[in-house]
């Protein structure tokens, strides 16, 4: 994964955000598993993308928001903060 | 139930009336006690946990005695998801839910999703939780408030959770009518069964000792100021100043008799009747003839005379003309009756929880009926009105049938009546 957010602050932010324990390794190992099978809904995903803009002083937009699963939404993140510059 | 529905519903006979929905399953949240065997041990012994304000940001303010619940640790029952989103008036719910979901030993039945409801009342909703997004909005900016403000303040957010929680989809609603709503979830949840659920997860819980919340609180003239916990809530008494708040609340598992016996529950009480009505803020007088005329329709659609009337569980409001009213419409309802039966209001110990406190009253009153104790109304001697009143130690007695009464500040009337499960169920 090229880019800033790697999967242990995904899972971190997902704790920290939304109350769930979840193995960064597992979602790292498991491409096609959804936000869904890790039990984070769409309002946890929000408030885990506000906190990277935060975190990395940039905005994010509405497709990061929008994405169903974990390689997903990273691939979508470190590309938009890589384009930034970050 | 109520009569404004039973007026627009076609008309009732005896005969063609199902039986009564029946309690299987309670939880309790309380100032006095988590979990139905210490709440009850507590109550019969008329321990009073009234005591001075501590939650933060609170102190300060002219409010000073409270009951307060010391040390709740939700995770003990709830995974973390469901606490970061939630308040704690929905901890205390899922948490009371939990225990009566246990002690009924009810299961979403994968085969008949639809078949387990939620009902809750809420008087004033996630506060706190409110109150630290706002400061966060006005403090840091938009971008920091999180997105479960958008749920976790709202009156139906218990409901809601529970209902995802446990995979419960039948039909599911919340009940925004003051402190009278806690009778009136119950007996929503009983008009859903009689339309063919099984079963719903229904009660009340508060968590009005926030900062915002206590604020909001008071402007209600109603509310003790007093600073002395023995003295803050005499209801019936001439040193009446008033009610103290408290938080907390209790749930219960209420069933289809047919359901519960197929599934080999054990009935803990029956919901035999409820009336509700509104009689407005123009007085507590008013609250009289409203009163009693939800008693009088309580207990009719009981089947049930006033002489069969085993105990009382009063609103118990701690204001003159509020204690007044609620004395006298007692006596206009129940007649001869009045002077002799029973009348207590355990929440003079732990505080009065607004919606949760007429649910805690239903609990308490189902406990009482198995137990066959009328407890005490701490704190309270010298009873200035024609009733009696149960102070100090609990009392004894053969309990088939009690009726339970709640006043809201902004003019509900409601009673329920309950009956004994012991040979109808079994």
């Amino acid at each position: 994964m090229n880019g800033p957010v790697t999967f242990d602050e995904l899972a971190a932010l997902m704790k920290a955000r939304a109350g769930l324990s979840v193995d960064p390794r597992e979602m790292e190992r498991r491409p096609d598993a959804t936000f869904a099978e890790f039990d984070l809904d769409s309002l946890g995903l929000l408030g885990i993308v506000a906190e990277l803009e935060k975190r990395y002083g940039s905005p994010l937009g509405n497709e990061a928001e929008g994405c169903k699963n974990p390689h997903a939404f990273l691939e979508n993140v470190n590309n938009q903060l890589t384009a930034a510059g970050v | 139930m109520s009569q404004a529905i039973s007026a627009s519903t076609p008309s009732r006979s005896a005969r063609s009336r199902p039986r009564p929905p029946v309690v299987t399953g309670v939880g309790v949240v309380a100032p006095n006690g988590q979990g139905t065997e210490r709440f009850w041990k507590a109550v019969q012994q008329g321990t009073s946990v009234l005591g001075p304000v501590t939650r933060d940001g609170c102190t300060h303010l002219p409010l000073k005695v409270a009951g307060e619940i010391d040390g709740f640790d939700p995770s003990a029952l709830i995974d973390g998801r469901f606490l970061v989103q939630t308040d704690r008036f929905t901890h205390f719910a899922m948490a009371a839910a939990e225990m009566a979901v246990q002690d009924a030993r009810l299961t979403a039945d994968p085969e008949n999703p639809f078949g387990i409801g939620v009902v809750t009342a809420a008087g004033s909703g996630g506060g706190e939780f409110g109150q630290g997004e706002l400061q966060q909005l006005w403090g840091k900016g938009p971008s920091f408030v999180g997105p479960y403000q958008s749920i976790a303040w709202f009156y139906a957010a218990s409901t809601g959770q529970i209902s995802i929680r446990g995979g419960f989809r039948g039909p599911c609603g919340v009940l925004a009518n003051d402190e009278a709503g806690g009778l009136d979830a119950l007996a929503h949840a009983a008009r859903t069964i009689r339309r063919g659920t099984d079963a719903v997860v229904v009660g009340a819980t508060e968590a009005p000792l926030a900062p915002y919340s206590v604020v909001c609180q008071l402007g209600y003239p109603e509310l003790s100021l007093s600073d002395d916990p023995q003295h803050a809530y005499l209801p019936f008494t001439t040193d009446a100043c008033g009610f103290a708040p408290g938080e907390g609340g209790a749930m219960f598992v209420l069933e289809d008799p047919e359901a519960a016996r197929r599934r080999g529950a054990r009935a803990r009480a029956v919901i035999a009747g409820h009336a509700s009505n509104f009689t407005g803020t123009d007085g507590w007088s008013q609250s009289r003839q409203g009163l009693a005329r939800a008693i009088r329709d309580a207990l009719d659609e009981a089947q049930c005379s006033a002489r069969e009337v085993d105990v009382v569980f009063a609103d118990a409001m701690g204001v003159a003309e509020a204690d007044q009213a609620e004395a006298l419409a007692i006596a206009d309802a129940l007649g001869p009756r009045a002077a002799t039966v029973p009348v207590t209001a355990p929440k003079t110990g732990f505080g009065r929880a607004y919606s949760a406190s007429s649910a805690l009253d239903v609990a308490t009153a189902v406990l009482a009926l198995e137990h066959g104790v009328v407890p005490p109304t701490p704190n309270v001697t010298g009873v200035r009105h024609d009733l009696d009143v149960v102070t100090g130690e609990a009392r004894t007695a053969s309990l088939h049938t009690a009726l339970v009464l709640s006043r809201g500040l902004m003019g509900c009337n409601s009673a329920l009546v309950l009956r004994s499960a012991h040979g109808d169920e079994r």
